[in-house]
């Protein structure tokens, strides 16, 4: 058993690669060759894990992958605890339909972040992914509980028809951010354009934005500034065209 | 044992276990969350009357607090389980919840036992409450005319200690309030420890039952009382006019002790005789604060 496992990525992929496999609480319960055994989906063809990752360390719940993962896959699918380290950008579906634990990616992060699978009514329903960067179109999409926060901009249809949950976006969060939302939370930071389907209702200090958001600064090290943390907000209920009770929360300063 | 010419007997306070929560207040500014404190804490004096025992453990900064507002720290006692949720949900549902920018926290997050106060008390949202899952906690959002109220879905209980006590016998009343004061400010912010009378001060001391009512259960402890010296067999020394009571309750015997024990030293000033506490002869309650032991 080692504190943590190391995948680095020794040969890159020339096409995508499906690395689904690649869950913190999975690799818990295995060693370092079983992990190398798993398998993996690359240009649509069966291969290992192994193949592209060379991997040190086993039997651990703290997952560090480091290496250009750009054209990396699914990583986090499934995840249900540990934690999983990206120390770069990585592609699209990180953390999908993941349901606890948390996912760090030090960089961007492809489309459909915490997402949901094809044709499933749910993304993640658990657990939190921190993306120091942008995200692609449609992160957080159908996420029925987590946390989600990308500390650059978000893409088009970001937290797209969220059952439940929180998103936080630093940046610009893209346009159709939070449409057919449920319930849920969208917390923008920076720039966003709101859906016409929801409806203006206050400005005010929300609590649970401040308890977040101190909570991101001190646990998860995101940097956030005090007027954030303590400033007011406006919350637009939405989305009206849907159930209605998700919100849209809009920093509008200290 | 004497300290400062004050005699400290050769006995011990006599306490019991109880169920304890700990909560934290907070608000935009102290006051409001030391309103809220107050108003919670009300009539929480004794379980012979109140059915609870409750006070203000301390005041938080605002690095102390999950939210980073000013804050207070309340210990709330009962004598079992069932009654301790009953009383936090009532009393933190009327008070807390309709105190202007206050939040409610758990803390005793590490306890066990686990209290559905903020899940009872977010049916007040009439259906339009939230709930948020931060670190691991979840958070009620109850929706008011203010605007939001967050109070957190569970809170810890632990087993307390309820009943610490020292009596303080002076040669009057206002040595003996002296006295009293002077051993509440020394106890006042001691960690995991609550003085739930007014002020932190018992005057009306009671014994067990009655000697002439069936129903009471408790009434004057007329040995300790100076006006009754003629007539009862009287248990205070010549020279005592006055007799004051304080009574702590707490997180755990360690913590009762240390602040007796800060208390008692403070209370030890000119006008004050003896020093004593009270018991049931150590059948009754589990929990013994020998005076001479802790001070020595």
């Amino acid at each position: 058993m080692s504190d943590a496992v190391t995948l680095t990525l020794a040969t890159q992929p020339t096409q995508t690669l499906v690395a689904d496999c690649i869950a913190a609480d999975r690799f818990a319960a295995l060693g370092a060759q079983e992990i190398a055994a798993l398998p993996v989906v690359h240009g649509g063809r069966p291969a290992t894990l192994g193949a592209f990752f060379e991997v040190r360390g086993e039997r651990a719940s703290v997952v560090r992958i480091t290496g250009d993962c750009r054209r990396v896959e699914a990583i986090g699918t499934g995840m249900a605890g540990g934690e999983l380290v990206i120390d770069g950008s990585v592609g699209r579906d990180v953390g999908l339909a993941m349901s606890g634990g948390r996912i760090d990616v030090r960089g961007n992060a492809g489309a459909n972040t915490g997402g949901a699978p094809a044709g499933a009514a749910r993304g993640m329903t658990g657990g939190e992914i921190i993306v120091r960067g942008s995200v692609g179109d449609d992160a957080g999409a159908r996420m029925r509980r987590g946390l989600l926060v990308v500390t650059g901009d978000g893409g088009q249809g970001t937290g797209k028809g969220m059952i439940a949950g929180t998103v936080v976006v630093f940046g610009k969060a893209g346009p159709g951010a939070g449409r057919f939302l449920k319930r849920g939370s969208i917390v923008a930071l920076g720039e966003v354009e709101r859906p016409a389907t929801f409806g203006y209702a206050c400005t005010y200090r929300p609590p649970h934005v401040a308890l977040l958001l101190r909570y991101l600064r001190s646990r998860c090290r995101v940097e956030v500034a005090e007027g954030q943390i303590s400033g007011r907000y406006e919350r637009y209920s939405g989305d009206l065209a849907e159930l209605g009770k998700g919100e849209l929360l809009r920093w509008v300063g200290a | 044992m004497k300290i400062n010419d004050v005699t400290i007997e050769d006995t011990f306070a006599e306490a019991f276990t109880m169920r304890v929560a700990r909560l934290v207040i907070t608000g935009r500014t102290l006051g409001w969350a030391r309103e809220a404190a107050v108003k919670l804490t009300g009539f929480a004096t004794s379980v012979i009357g109140c059915k609870c025992e409750a006070g203000v453990e301390r005041e938080l900064p605002d690095s102390e607090t999950p939210d980073g507002r000013p804050g207070v720290s309340v210990l709330f006692l009962t004598m079992d389980k069932a009654s301790l949720p009953e009383q936090l949900i009532v009393r933190v549902g009327q008070t807390v919840l309709t105190c202007p920018t206050t939040a409610c926290f758990d803390g005793l997050p590490d306890a066990p036992d686990r209290l559905p106060v903020g899940k009872a008390l977010r049916v007040f949202g009439d259906g339009f409450q939230a709930s948020k899952v931060i670190g691991g906690k979840r958070y009620w959002r109850i929706p008011v005319m203010e605007g939001e109220f967050l109070i957190e879905e569970t809170f810890g209980m632990l087993k307390g200690v309820a009943g610490g006590n020292f009596l303080i016998l002076a040669r009057d009343a206002d040595a003996a309030l002296a006295a009293a004061e002077a051993a509440v400010v020394a106890m006042t912010g001691a960690p995991g420890v609550i003085l739930p009378f007014p002020g932190g001060v018992v005057r009306s001391g009671s014994k067990v039952g009655s000697k002439r009512y069936t129903n009471m259960i408790a009434t004057t402890n007329d040995a300790f009382d100076p006006t009754l010296r003629a007539i009862t067999p009287s248990q205070l020394p010549e020279g005592v006019n006055s007799v004051l009571e304080i009574v702590l309750d707490g997180i755990d015997g360690p913590s009762i002790e240390a602040a007796m024990r800060a208390g008692i030293r403070a209370a030890c000033r000119p006008g004050v005789q003896t020093i004593t506490a009270g018991n049931y002869g150590g059948k009754l309650g589990p929990h013994h604060f020998h005076l001479r032991k802790i001070l020595g």
